[in-house]
This record gives structure tokens, sequence and C-alpha cells, in this order.
């Protein structure tokens, strides 16, 4: 199966198509193609310095496209990022949250950053959901790394994104932890959504249902996959 | 339209926040001006007459390098846990995260200085008190494009080593013509043979455009 297979008739939710990325001369990724539908979980395996972080920043408008096409939810990603961006969570190996803020106001912050506007009993309800409640008024700086990381992954409750873009979402998180994400993600792919996360850590994938998508020389491969599409 | 204020205001709130609760840069800038206004007054002890004909300069002296100081940390809170790249991937146009960024600068230099210049009036002996509305309405004018140049000059020297001596380099040879409008426009204002019109005029001038460019410049700056 090629990265980009998709069954007759299966409209993808994410589509890239020659997706070319440099920086300076140095180039990472050379003609990627992927196209995942909804309930699909992409996970991308590879070498450090194979592009997985330049993919998903990629992905997530934080690198515009140099060459090729990139296509969220039939929008062309480049002329309508905000959009796009709104359609989105990006929790890579940081978690963008402000140590002088409590958790409720970092995700009422991420929500007036994205135009949302949730109630105070949804962004506490996301607090309990990261198993912060007890914390809900404490500012984020005492946090340990593992609660940060639930509290940024507790952002897809507020905005509930199309796309969940993950750089080692399990860096950091206990064995408990470790459970507690593979629930959420398996709830957000039953409901439509699509994740795309670099792993080096393909045992923790197991329990959920995913595509095993490997970067080699700046190209794509699926599983079992000698050739790119 | 509501969105767009509605995340500015929050990046500014934040910021204000932020700086409350830590007593970061509020506190410093407000002890630096102090200490200069201090120093100023002890090493020319100026007579009344004299006070009043340095005061314009000393004051927006003062209000420049206490600007610096609270530009040089403005995107400090940015830099932990990647909040930045947090900012840049807001659904919102780049512009209003420069707008947020500037709101919060701009509301905590204009503490600072709305403080000042009645410590300044009193240290120096001068009496404008009935110009201080005025006075202040100039310094608020002159903070607006200070604080727009200077938050788009932090922005592009946040990555640099050095970026306080970098930042500095830049922002006092680009603001010279807004400093000189805004001395002049102060001194104007304490001198009743002066016309200050010509400088406020030169002042808004220079807000619309700083203002104008800054977002866009701000936005082309991060696009990658």
């Amino acid at each position: 199966m090629s990265a980009n297979h998709q069954p007759a008739g299966v409209i993808p939710l994410l589509s890239i198509c020659g997706v070319h990325h440099s920086f300076g001369r140095h180039r990472v990724l050379s003609g990627v193609d992927l196209a995942l539908a909804v309930g699909e979980c992409g996970v991308l395996l590879g070498a450090n310095g194979s592009g997985k972080s330049t993919l998903l920043a990629l992905l997530a408008t934080r690198f515009r496209v140099q060459r090729g096409a990139y296509h969220l939810a039939g929008l062309v990603v480049a002329e309508h990022g905000e959009e796009v961006r709104r359609r989105l969570l990006f929790v890579g190996h940081h978690t963008h949250l402000y140590g002088h803020l409590t958790p409720l106001e970092n995700l009422q912050f991420f929500a007036d950053l994205h135009g949302l506007r949730p109630d105070g009993a949804l962004l506490r309800e996301a607090v309990g959901v990261a198993g912060l409640a007890r914390h809900a008024e404490q500012p984020v700086r005492w946090f340990s790394a593992g609660m940060k990381k639930r509290l940024a992954l507790a952002r897809l409750l507020i905005s509930r994104p199309d796309l969940l873009l993950l750089d080692e979402p399990y860096s950091a998180l206990d064995a408990q932890g470790v459970s507690w994400l593979n629930a959420l993600l398996h709830r957000f792919l039953q409901a439509g959504g699509v994740v795309v996360m670099a792993s080096h850590d393909p045992e923790r994938v197991a329990a959920l249902s995913h595509r095993p998508l490997r970067l080699r020389g700046g190209r794509l491969y699926g599983q079992g996959e000698e050739e790119p599409c | 339209m509501l969105t767009v204020w509605r995340a500015a205001y929050r990046i500014a709130w934040k910021d204000v926040v932020g700086d409350w609760r830590q007593r970061a840069t509020l506190s410093s800038m407000l002890f630096f001006a102090i200490a200069v206004l201090v120093v100023f007054q002890v090493a020319f002890d100026p007579d009344r007459r004299e006070a009043t004909r340095l005061l314009p300069g000393l004051l927006w002296v003062t209000v420049l390098f206490t600007s610096l100081m609270g530009l040089g940390r403005v995107f400090q809170a940015e830099e932990e846990d990647g909040a930045f790249e947090g900012l840049l991937l807001a659904a919102v146009p780049r512009g209003v995260v420069f707008l947020g960024k500037w709101l919060g600068n701009l509301l905590l230099t204009l503490l600072v200085e709305i403080l000042l210049l009645p410590l300044t009036l009193v240290l120096f002996n001068v009496d404008a008190w009935g110009q201080l509305p005025v006075i202040l309405g100039v310094l608020l004018l002159g903070t607006l494009g200070l604080t727009g140049l200077g938050v788009l000059l932090a922005a592009m020297t946040q990555a640099a080593r050095s970026r306080e001596t970098l930042l500095a380099l830049l922002l006092l040879p680009l603001t010279a013509p807004l400093l000189i409008a805004g001395v002049q426009a102060v001194a104007a204002l304490l001198d009743p043979g002066m016309e200050a019109a010509p400088w406020v005029r030169l002042l808004v001038i220079f807000d619309v455009v700083y203002l104008a460019l800054a977002p866009w410049a701000f936005g082309w700056l991060v696009a990658e």
C-alpha cells in the first residue's frame, strides 16, 4: 500500500502531493505524498533528521509549502492559512503554555486566539479530562512535563479540530498517561478526526489502529514499500 | 473583526497579567526612570527657568531609555515552552499577534509615563500642572509610534545574541525624528511663544506610518 493510497470513493481529509522542503541548500523533504481520510491515524517513523518534525511543522502551517500542494478539508492551505489553523491542533516538543497563567487561563488564551468562545464549564471539563481539576487555579509553571503535555492535549476538547498533529506525544507521559492519551486519540479518531504523529516508540502506538509511514531520504513510504509513490 | 480584537486583547492581557504577577518589567522600568531623573536633577541642579528649558529633552530621553528596557523584554515570555510558535499557529492574521504584543507594551509604557510626568515636574520644580493633560497627550502620541516601531524591532532582534544592544542601535536612529517632534511639541507647550500644532501633526504622521507598516512587516518577518 502506498503512502497516499486511499480505497476507491474515499475522499481524503488531508492530502499533500509532491511536497518539497529545503532549509537553504539542505533538502529535507523531496516529493512527499500523503492522503489520510477521516478516522485515520498516520504514524511517521524514521531516523533522527529524516524530516518527521519538518513535515509536521509544514502540516501545521509553520512553514509555507515551497513546492507541491497541501489541502485540508478541501481548503488550499496556502490560500486559507487562518481557516486551516482553526481546523488543526499541533502539539510538538513544546506545549505553548505560559507558566504564569493557570490551566483555565491558558485554555481561554488558546480559545481566543482561535476565534472560539467556550463557556467556563467546557474549560473546566477540559482541565478535568486532563486530570488537572485539583490544579485548575495554580500557575502552570509548577506543573511537571507530563501535566503540561496533558493540558496541551486537552485543547483538543476546546477546538475540536479536524487534524491533530503530534510530535513525540508519548514523551514525558507515564504508563497511565500513555493509556489516557491513547483513549483520547481513539475517541478523536472515532469522531472523524485525522491524526498524524511522529513517534520513536511504535509499541506505544500499537494500541491504536494506524498506518505506519516511514520517512527515508526525504520521501515517505507506506508499510512494506520499497519505492515511494 | 471581533475575533481579531479579542485575540489582540488576550495577548495584551496575557503580557500585562504576566508582568503584574512576576513584578518584572513595570517595576524595573519605573525604578530605572526614577533613577535617571534623580541623576539628571542632581547633576544639573537647574533653576526653574533652566529646568523648563531642559525638561522636554530630559523627559523624552527618560521615556526612550525606559521604553528600551520594556522593549527588550517584550518577547521574553514567548521564549518559554515554544510560546512564540504557539502565537504563530493561532487562527488569526500574524498582524494581530503584533497588535496584541504592541498593546501590552504600550499599556506598560503609558503607565510608567503617567507616574513619571508628575514626578518630573516635582523633581525639577517646573510649574506646568495646568499643561499636564496636554503633555500626557503628546507623550501618548509619541509613545504610540515609539512602541510600534520598537515592538517590530524587538521581534526582528529577538533571535540575536546581543539583542538588547542591537535593538538600541536600530531604534535610536529610526525614532530620532519622532523624538525630535516629541521634544519640540512639549517645549512648545511650556513656552507660550512657540506653536505646538506642527510638531503634533508630525507626531501623528509618524504614528500613522509606523503603525500602518509594522503589522504588515511583522507578518512578513515571521512568515517562516
